[in-house]
């Protein structure tokens, strides 16, 4: 195991062991799962020059001793998919996949892997942190006085995402493929982390349906605060994949102009079904209701109910409930996920249903909905207007969003007011 | 998107046009754009100390420093000009932009430079509150006690951004005050508006300590750490420059004014009475032409106001940008146990600066005097890193610093430095 730390600044010697200069920073091709060093930036008296690592013999803490005696002079360029380690990571911030935290590289330990030097972790603890000051020997006898272990951390570079803006001049896209597979919460946490500038270089490199997943995760205002800092394009189609309730609330909170922006590049039914959410009051039933469910006509049987299902590919959070609904769209019965799945296929939903299904008034306050949703044990409770139309349903995380207002120690310190 | 049958719209319920936002808010939302990162920056310089300070210049030297307010006010606006510029052209904080730039040594040497002035700062406005509880007889002691409960109890509750706007109420309420005390008083308007084009110097150590102190409380290490941080944290772009500079502009015209009328008051009335300020009482007397016998409150609501704006932003500002350069998570969406070390330095801010105005005959108005001198002297070397960053095209791209602007910080940074040699000079010389 070598550290980064401990070879920057140390001699480069010749086959004959005469030193020719001092390792300035170190170049690795990114892509490969632990990336390999494929060369030396070097600084001789006057000049940088940059070594392949073919011409180089040996690295250590003690510094590089070189395989030939002649050496091209060229002038450094780097390449495309090539960073430098001191350069462009050393100091810089990086997104911890595992952890789920944006944080700084105190050092990048690399390993010699079948005769070439690869970068496998970058360290992200304590004793990294003090072996950059100069301290560590004596954190370590601290830490052992103490009778505690030294905190050592590494995030292994698989686990590791840079970030664009910390790659000097962003010559590299760096496709944040390993962003893309997280589960929205998460990114919407990493997210969160992050400058507004990172934020949209991040946001970039994901498709629609990831953005506007990881969006209804996020607080209002990180909401707000990435959304303006999109085209109205890209926005209006990361509205439309979201559900209509978030997307509702969410064009709630933005300003007049950009909002009218927004919506003005949203297809014209998902505007409609934005509008008339916004049109409940915020702390109704109607407010914190979502339009998306599976209403269904009694007369269909339960294979021709599940074929439906399969049509109508619904979400996650509407799939446990089919609502069955009569000519006018009145709620006239519910039937579980499990009560179709278990039912002969031919029946009728009509006759397996449970009648008379619990339902709240549109204009219900959130707290008696959550109330409801509580006492009778329900992912869903429908919403019904007036004449008992079937007009949303209410699932229950946003229900009981209202309770336990969301996530309380997220409301910490928000230091600089947006 | 699926969707279901019955998609109808409600009967009976007429939808009502677009906006949700209550009014309050909307209206809040339009006053918090125009209160931009310039003018909160240049607000909270008039903090307890620096309320104390204008007022021991304005006793002790009646108009003659004025000119002193005007020079640190323009060195004011292109000092956070440049902080917002860094914010602007990168999207981060100072100390982190250290880090990036010349390793994590150096980061932490500015880091403990940072910390040691703005504990100073946190000190000062705890003395402040003290100072202000104390005109009503409560002792340093229990008053920083519950100051330190109150504070930690906005902060756990995450309310002090809303909270803050409170507190500039305050604040432009006093500002208002002391300009009104100033022309009740009838001061001497043609030396004044002379004293503040035409610097007159002395050889004397007080002066220079006061020169400094002054200086010290208008242009803060924490100032340039705060604005930048503000500016990348609201995600202005670079095209944001010229509302932005516009914005500081305004900020620093402000402080500046309130900060002369503030001179002018305590010239007019405490100068011309040949007091010294001993206590916040006799501070306190320079609002007597407007306030009368209400002086008492007025000042200390105002000294009050203006500490706990100050606390809201000084311990934050120490932690978000130490903690931002060295990758531990800073309070935003972390729990206690999360981030351990923003919370750590926090209590260690509050709980340092509460125990030390308890120590048992403080003179408080010194100790925030004192603490803006400290700013001043470690001031000169944020600034050297502040204007080395902003000149790197590298890191700047187009709004790096040009000839000129460039030119005019080096300039300021190097009067500062020349200024704490002086004061170190004459107090070497001429002290006692």
């Amino acid at each position: 195991m070598l550290f980064l730390s401990q070879c920057i600044g140390r001699p480069v010697r010749d086959p004959s062991g005469e030193p020719i200069g001092k390792v300035a920073d170190l170049i690795v091709a990114i892509g490969d799962r632990y990336p390999p060093v494929t060369g030396l930036v070097v600084v001789t008296d006057r000049r940088q020059i940059f070594l392949p690592w073919s011409s180089v013999a040996h690295m250590d803490a003690t510094g590089a001793q070189l395989r030939v005696l002649t050496i091209d002079i060229g002038k450094f360029r780097q390449r495309q998919n090539e960073i430098l380690l001191k350069g462009d990571l050393l100091d810089k911030q990086i997104v911890d996949i595992e952890g789920r935290k944006v944080i700084r590289v105190n050092d990048v330990s690399l390993d010699e892997i079948e005769g070439a030097l690869h970068v496998v972790a970058v360290d992200v603890g304590a004793a990294g942190l003090m072996r950059r000051l100069g301290f560590e020997g004596p954190f370590r006898v601290l830490a052992r006085n103490l009778r505690r272990g030294v905190p050592e951390r590494y995030i292994d570079w698989e686990d590791v995402d840079p970030l664009d803006s910390t790659i000097a001049s962003v010559r590299l896209r760096v496709p944040h493929s390993k962003l893309a597979q997280l589960h929205p919460a998460d990114l919407a946490s990493i997210v969160e982390q992050l400058t507004p500038r990172d934020r949209a270089g991040v946001l970039a490199a994901l498709d629609d349906e990831a953005v506007a997943d990881a969006m209804e995760e996020m607080e209002p205002e990180t909401q707000v605060d990435v959304l303006e800092d999109l085209a109205p394009e890209r926005a209006a189609d990361i509205l439309e994949e979201m559900s209509p309730d978030d997307a509702a609330d969410l064009v709630a909170d933005l300003d007049q102009d950009t909002r009218d922006e927004i919506l003005s590049h949203m297809e014209q039914d998902e505007v409609e079904e934005v509008r008339e959410l916004l049109g409940y009051p915020e702390e109704s039933a109607g407010g914190i209701m979502t339009t998306e469910y599976i209403a269904l006509e009694k007369g269909l049987t339960a294979s021709q109910a599940i074929d439906r299902l399969r049509e109508l590919e619904p979400d996650a959070e509407t799939i446990y409930y089919v609502y069955v609904t009569d000519d006018d769209g009145r709620l006239v019965g519910v039937l579980s996920l499990r009560d179709l799945i278990v039912a002969r296929p031919w029946a009728a939903i009509g006759d397996v249903m449970i009648h008379e299904p619990v339902a709240v008034g549109v204009l219900a306050d959130q707290d008696e909905v959550a109330e409801v949703v509580a006492h009778y044990n329900l992912l869903a409770v429908p919403v019904v207007d007036d004449e008992g139309r079937l007009v949303g349903i209410v699932t229950v995380d946003d229900a009981i969003d209202t309770v336990i207002p969301t996530a309380w120690k997220k409301r910490l310190p928000r230091v600089f007011s947006r | 998107m699926t969707q279901g049958q019955g998609r109808r719209r409600p009967a009976g319920h007429s939808l009502r046009p677009f906006p949700r936002l209550p009014a309050w808010r909307v209206r809040l939302v339009a006053v918090l754009a125009v209160l931009g990162p310039g003018l909160v920056s240049g607000f909270a310089d008039n903090d307890a100390g620096g309320i104390t300070t204008y007022s021991l210049v304005g006793t002790q030297f009646g108009y003659k420093l004025l000119w002193v307010i005007l020079a640190s006010q323009v060195v004011l606006f292109f000092t956070q000009e440049v902080g917002a510029r860094l914010g602007l052209a990168t999207g981060k904080g100072l100390m982190g932009l250290i880090r990036e730039r010349w390793g994590v040594r150096w980061a932490a040497f500015a880091a403990l430079l940072m910390l040691t002035a703005n504990l100073g700062s946190t000190v000062a406005e705890f003395a402040g509150i003290g100072s202000a509880l104390g005109l009503f007889g409560v002792p340093p002691q229990v008053s920083a006690a519950v100051a330190a409960v109150v504070v930690t109890g906005f902060i756990a509750l995450g309310s002090y951004s809303k909270v803050q706007y409170f507190f500039v109420g305050i604040g432009i309420l006093v500002s208002g005050a002391y300009v009104i005390s100033a022309s009740i008083a009838g001061p001497d308007w043609p030396l004044a508006i002379h004293s503040l084009v035409v610097p007159q110097l002395s050889a004397s150590p007080v002066y220079w300590l006061a020169v400094v102190g002054t200086v010290g409380t208008t242009i803060t290490p924490w100032g340039q750490a705060f604005i930048q941080s503000y500016v990348a944290d609201k995600g202005l772009r670079p095209d944001d420059l010229p509302a932005n500079r516009l914005d500081v502009f305004a900020g620093a015209l402000l402080t500046n004014l309130i900060a002369g009328f503030i001179v002018v008051a305590c010239a007019a009335t405490l100068f011309a009475e040949h007091v010294t300020i001993s206590s916040a009482a006799d501070a306190a007397r320079a609002l007597e032409p407007l306030a009368g016998p209400a002086t008492t409150v007025l000042f200390a609501g105002g000294l009050l106001g203006a500490s706990f704006l100050g606390l809201g932003v000084v311990p934050m500002t120490s932690a978000y940008t130490t903690c931002e350069a060295f990758g531990w998570e800073t309070g935003v969406n972390w729990n206690w146990r999360e981030a351990p070390a923003f919370y750590g330095l926090l209590a260690f801010f509050i709980g340092f600066a509460a125990l030390f105005v308890m120590i048992p005959g403080l003179p408080l108005i010194q100790v925030m005097f004192l603490a803006q001198v400290l700013n001043a002297l470690l001031l000169p070397f944020i600034l050297i890193f502040v204007m080395l960053l902003a000149r790197d095209r590298e890191i700047m791209g187009a709004l790096a610093s040009g000839r000129i602007l460039g030119a005019i910080g080096w300039i300021s940074t190097a009067v500062l430095i020349l200024l704490s040699l002086v004061l170190v000079a004459t107090s070497v010389v001429g002290g006692p």
